[in-house]
């Protein structure tokens, strides 16, 4: 055998065997972390607790108890279960990793799947997936997790599949957080899913029913005065509502590296092939202001304020999502680099303008 | 900029395999009988492969009136992945054969030679469970999965196969008509 083939043929052997080896390690890895305790985030250990998620034989939630002066007992969870449990919870609440200083171990490296710098799953699922008032109330329109899972599988009329909870994950991944698809079978998927399945037991939800708390409550056109969805009455609204959070352009804020509140247009904000996004369905972010939005405040936008900031917000430029191609892409980051500076210059150079103090003066 | 036909060191155009008259005359062929097997294949041949609709096997009928299926409305995506979840449970011989050895002439072909429908319910509300013989956790499709292998002595689909996904959402319908919670634990009586 020549010798130029008997090297090709070690050549091939020594990669093969490299990336067995690889792959071994990163397996052993892997089942070290699911192994290892877990560090819950404030939020999760007071959600967990208040749900007594523990090993056992059975499961029996207080919160049940609390709502209905009745005792379920269901099929307890295994150790395992539980650190499942726990790190889908931490994924939720804190998906980039901030409160970690091991994102590759307690977040399962999650930042390798989203482009945006600020977005949580909780953001929009807020309460960490499971949003309730003071009493115990879970809210309408407040995208529950545990909900979700009781009526995933369904024909969904955006993709025209019958969408698993596990396909839906990966739909956020891609458009609510301008990232990359994870494998269907990686644990960050699937601690999510063991997540959001034990809400759905910890509060007795039933498979296949619907729940005011599901999904968003959307605002159709026609659920308005119709006045039309108007950009300058939506500037208007959002410079009172959501600019002291949201900043300026609705980039976002942060202070010493801690996020105060996410983006919700510019490049850490979701794409344009969400659902978010106004013009590819115009009655889902209307609908989420509305219910979630301000803060502490929520329920008290009229229907016609909630359509006109979601409009306002999906006219600023934000990331192209897949369908759009590169050349929209290109135009959505011309915009995103040059509209910043831009504006505030324009900004500026108004406040300069004669009796541009006096008018403020008088507002 | 379109590349001009390769010439051979005398400057005589070689002939590409597209130019040549021969060659154009079988592709042309080709492209023709790959439309003819379209056409037939949607239109003639009766495969159910090519079609959205589901075959009603004896027994349907009465399992969506009992199951009370028409909640998900008469018809409709979910209500036919159910309806083939059903085929694929009481049928499996037949409607999964790129899975299973099992023939009709086998004692027990199906799925339902071992489960009934409130099995298959109860086993999806409490899957993603650690399952200690095996050291680690289990999805309700990869025990799908291990049955195809296993018991229905075949080969594993894929997780996105309708073969695996169309059993998890009959569990999941007849799971809405029991109204079981996630970990509901099936009493004795």
């Amino acid at each position: 055998m020549p010798v130029g083939k008997i090297a090709k043929t070690v050549m091939f052997l020594l990669g093969a065997g490299g990336f067995y080896l690889l792959a071994t390690h990163k397996h052993t890895q892997r089942e070290e972390t699911r192994q290892a305790a877990v560090s819950l985030t404030p939020a999760c250990a007071e959600k967990l607790r208040r749900y007594a998620l523990d090993a056992g034989e059975h499961y029996r939630s207080p919160y049940v108890v609390q709502q209905t002066g009745t005792s379920v007992t269901l099929a307890g969870y295994s150790n395992e279960d539980v650190r499942a449990v726990q790190r889908g919870c931490n994924i939720v609440d804190d998906t980039q990793g901030r409160r970690t200083t091991e994102v590759s171990r307690d977040r399962w490296n999650t930042t390798r799947f989203i482009r945006s710098k600020h977005l949580a799953c909780t953001h929009c699922h807020q309460g960490v997936g499971d949003k309730q008032d003071a009493n115990g109330n879970r809210l309408k329109g407040s995208l529950h997790l545990g909900t979700s899972w009781g009526m995933a599988d369904m024909y969904d009329r955006f993709t025209g599949l019958l969408l698993s909870f596990e396909l839906r994950q990966m739909q956020c991944y891609i458009n609510s957080s301008n990232g990359y698809k994870p494998n269907i079978a990686d644990d960050v998927i699937r601690d999510v899913t063991s997540y959001s399945r034990f809400l759905s037991a910890a509060l007795n939800l039933k498979i296949g029913n619907h729940y005011d708390e599901q999904g968003v409550d959307e605002i159709a056109a026609s659920a308005t005065d119709k006045q039309g969805d108007d950009y300058v009455r939506g500037e208007a609204l959002y410079n009172q509502k959501c600019i002291s959070c949201h900043g300026v352009q609705a980039a976002g804020r942060e202070l010493n590296g801690q996020l105060l509140a996410p983006a919700i247009a510019g490049p850490n904000a979701w794409n344009m092939q969400s659902r978010n996004y106004f013009y590819y369905v115009s009655t889902i972010l209307p609908g989420f202001i509305c219910r979630n939005m301000p803060l502490g405040e929520e329920n008290t936008l009229t229907n016609q304020e909630c359509r006109d900031m979601a409009f306002y917000i999906s006219n600023l430029p934000r990331p192209a999502g897949d369908r759009q191609g590169p050349l929209a892409a290109l135009k959505q980051q011309a915009l995103m680099t040059g509209m910043p500076p831009l504006l505030r210059l324009m900004e500026s150079r108004r406040s300069e303008l004669p009796g541009a103090r006096e008018a403020e003066r008088s507002q | 900029m379109i590349p001009s036909a390769p010439q051979d060191d005398k400057g005589v155009r070689k002939q590409t395999p597209w130019t040549s008259p021969s060659a154009r005359r079988k592709s042309l062929i080709l492209i023709f009988l790959l439309v003819v097997f379209v056409l037939w294949a949607h239109m003639a041949s009766g495969f159910r492969v090519f079609r959205s609709e589901v075959a009603s096997e004896p027994g349907w009928q009465a399992f969506r009136a009992e199951h009370q299926i028409d909640y998900y409305g008469e018809d409709g995506q979910f209500v036919r992945a159910v309806q083939n979840g059903y085929n694929l449970v009481s049928y499996t011989y037949k409607y999964a054969p790129r899975f299973t050895r099992k023939t009709a002439g086998d004692a027990v072909n199906s799925c339902a030679g071992c489960h009934t429908p409130k099995d298959l319910a109860y086993g999806f509300v409490n899957s993603d469970r650690f399952n200690a013989k095996l050291g680690r956790r289990i999805s309700f499709e990869e025990q799908v999965q291990r049955c195809y292998a296993g018991a229905m002595d075949g080969y594993v689909p894929t997780i996105y196969d309708p073969a695996v996904r169309d059993i998890r959402l009959l569990a999941r319908a007849v799971a809405h008509h029991l109204q079981l919670t996630e970990g509901a634990i099936r009493s004795t009586n």
